[in-house]
């Protein structure tokens, strides 16, 4: 009908708004938890010392720095070794249960995240049921303790960090066409290469994007740390998060996280060109 | 002794106290010091007489019987006698992070909720010079006149006018004979390379670097700036030579009750109360001499019932409800003859009563500056 158009031509120029209106919220947010705070702690970050504060993270921190990324990427690659093999089989021999199998990876997460740390301390500490037995078996000395060690530190970043690697491993294989992966054996193509050059492909989003979520918060992280670590693996977080109270060390720590924050960011783009995943993220 | 405390709860209430303690400064302190956030009542120092009957008490953890408030026989016996309740808060975890905490408050003569807060010594001082605290009124606390001689007029306070001690206690090394293969005298055989990993030391400045004095022939008593600085130089190499598991506050009692430890500086009290859980752990005092610390009483600025402070501080410089109190907590008592209100046990205990001849040192008020060189010298080595 006319009335219809000429209304429809009349709304016009106000539409053109509507997508800035809707992204109002998210730009407020950002501003004001994510600029702001960052303005700010750059500015701190430049307080007594300016620029030395950066220099002085790089080199009060020379074993720090290296250890915390080093946990992260250890954790996050046993998440890969870990996850992949069990997305995959829920997402292509799951059948009926798929949602079952899914429910169970997320099932422990329910339980919070300090609980758990705590729990991993009481396992695993020296009157701890698993070192008990093994010491009982001989496997480690008696006098040898799992907590307090960097593969205790890894294990459970790797344990808290796993149902993110998972998941969107998951949901990238799960969308998958199928009809591709039946086109490999039709040319003639092992099982193997098939997975190597349509499944893996195809899947590198998901894993793309379950790197970052482990990646990220475990090289932040210092929850873990605290409960089965000790002085000797104590990471970035720990450093932060202990000190960021007592006033003369803020600007020396605020360096230090925008350190952490530019070495992850730099990772994270390296990450993506290695996989060649721009255009697909 | 009736201790019965579960340490199970402490690891989990340590955890979690990790995580909030160190949130909520840094949110203040973010914050630039947001009055909201502050408990005052009202500004002012004005002396009120008991309006509502109780007071606020920022005390340390195992500081009164069974670590439980609710069921002290002290404070019961108080309240009981006085009609004064006592809203007692085990919440000093440390002199350094209850000062970053509230010092913002203090420091505006505002109050922090509390009518009575126990800090060490070097801390106190600290306190009394900037004026945080108000002098006590003799007439309401005559049993400040039982307070032991070596504890009498500190040169930071002359005449005890604004402080007397809670408890005293000494810093000693706490370890597993059998893990550490032996017995230990001094602090150097913690730092021997076999233990690697395998100690903890504390976080407080005083009682870990004036060890570590005493331990280099130092005498901390001299307040020697230089010395100290040698101190944490050692602790620092000690440090990045992994020999320390950890460096806390309370906390590291934890790992002692899991074994994880082997051998720790300690506070003597809290070794006291954990050989009851865990029977082969020994406490020594270091052969050349150990560090002794003294947690005083002082009414903050802001404090609303000054008077009901002072009674409970009289209460407990009476001997006979010190005795009883003091074998409970195991640590020393300030009050002249608490001793003869013990039993023969508590008399004979060495975390009660020290052995006689025991080199004793504390560690001393030094000016604002130098503390807190010291300070961040000690923090860089320990924390960063």
């Amino acid at each position: 009908m006319a009335g219809q158009a000429s209304s429809a031509a009349d709304v016009q120029p106000s539409q053109r708004w509507i997508p800035w209106m809707l992204m109002v919220p998210g730009i407020v947010w950002l501003t004001v938890f994510f600029a702001i705070p960052m303005f700010s702690m750059g500015k701190l970050s430049l307080e007594n010392g300016g620029f030395s504060n950066y220099r002085n993270a790089f080199s009060d921190y020379r074993e720090l720095i290296p250890r915390t990324f080093g946990y992260a990427l250890a954790a996050t690659v046993i998440c890969i070794l870990l996850g992949y093999p069990l997305a995959y089989v829920i997402a292509m021999r799951g059948g009926r249960r798929k949602n079952l199998l899914l429910a169970l990876v997320v099932l422990p997460f329910f339980t919070t995240y300090l609980i758990r740390a705590i729990s991993w301390r009481i396992l695993l500490g020296d009157r701890g049921p698993v070192t008990r037995v093994l010491h009982s078996l001989h496997i480690i000395g008696q006098n040898t303790s799992i907590v307090g060690t960097a593969p205790a530190v890894i294990g459970a970043l790797s344990y808290n960090f796993l149902p993110f690697m998972v998941l969107p491993i998951y949901v990238s294989l799960e969308k998958i066409d199928r009809k591709l992966l039946e086109v490999g054996p039709d040319l003639y193509a092992s099982g193997w290469r098939t997975f190597r050059k349509v499944t893996l492909p195809l899947s590198l989003p998901g894993l793309f994007a379950g790197s970052l979520l482990t990646f990220i918060p475990a090289s932040g992280d210092f929850i873990n740390v605290e409960f089965v670590g000790s002085d000797a693996q104590r990471m970035i977080g720990n450093v932060v998060a202990n000190n960021f109270v007592k006033e003369q060390f803020r600007p020396g720590l605020s360096a230090l996280s925008f350190v952490l924050m530019a070495i992850i960011l730099l990772g994270v783009l390296l990450y993506a060109r290695l996989l060649g995943t721009e255009e697909l993220v | 002794m009736a201790r019965h405390l579960s340490r199970r709860d402490l690891i989990v209430r340590g955890g979690a106290l990790g995580v909030t303690g160190l949130s909520l400064p840094a949110l203040l302190a973010a914050c630039g010091g947001s009055e909201t956030a502050s408990t005052t009542t009202g500004p002012g120092t004005s002396v009120t007489t008991a309006s509502d009957g109780s007071i606020t008490v920022f005390n340390w953890p195992l500081y009164i019987e069974n670590d439980d408030a609710s069921t002290s026989p002290t404070l019961k016996a108080f309240t009981a006698a006085t009609g004064t309740k006592v809203d007692y808060r085990p919440e000093v975890d440390g002199n350094d992070t209850f000062t970053a905490k509230y010092e913002p408050f203090l420091s505006k003569g505002e109050g922090i909720g509390g009518d009575i807060v126990v800090l060490t010594s070097y801390m106190a001082a600290r306190y009394i010079a900037q004026g945080y605290v108000q002098a006590f009124d003799p007439t309401n606390f005559p049993n400040r006149a039982n307070l032991i001689d070596s504890r009498t007029n500190p040169s930071w306070d002359p005449g005890n006018k604004f402080s007397v001690p809670y408890a005293i206690g000494q810093v000693g090394i706490a370890y597993f004979p059998d893990k550490v293969g032996g017995t230990i005298t001094s602090l150097s055989d913690i730092l021997d390379p076999k233990l690697k990993n395998r100690v903890s030391i504390l976080d407080s400045l005083g009682d870990t670097v004036g060890s570590f004095m005493v331990d280099l022939g130092f005498n901390p008593e001299e307040g020697n700036i230089d010395e100290a600085k040698q101190a944490i130089a050692a602790i620092k190499k000690a440090r990045d030579a992994g020999q320390f598991r950890k460096i806390v506050g309370n906390s590291y009692t934890d790992d002692l009750q899991t074994g994880e430890v082997w051998a720790a500086l300690a506070w003597s009290g809290d070794i006291a109360s954990l050989k009851n859980d865990v029977p082969d752990i020994e406490f020594v005092l270091p052969a050349k001499g150990a560090l002794s610390f003294t947690d005083n009483m002082m009414i903050p600025v802001g404090a609303k019932n000054k008077a009901g402070a002072e009674g409970f501080m009289n209460f407990l410089y009476d001997p006979k409800n010190s005795g009883p109190l003091f074998e409970a907590i195991s640590y020393v008592s300030p009050v002249k003859g608490a001793s003869a209100f013990m039993t023969d046990a508590g008399k004979d205990n060495i975390f009660i009563n020290p052995p006689v001849g025991a080199k004793l040192y504390e560690f001393p008020p030094v000016s604002a500056a130098a503390y807190e060189e010291l300070s961040a010298l000690f923090l860089e080595a320990t924390q960063l």
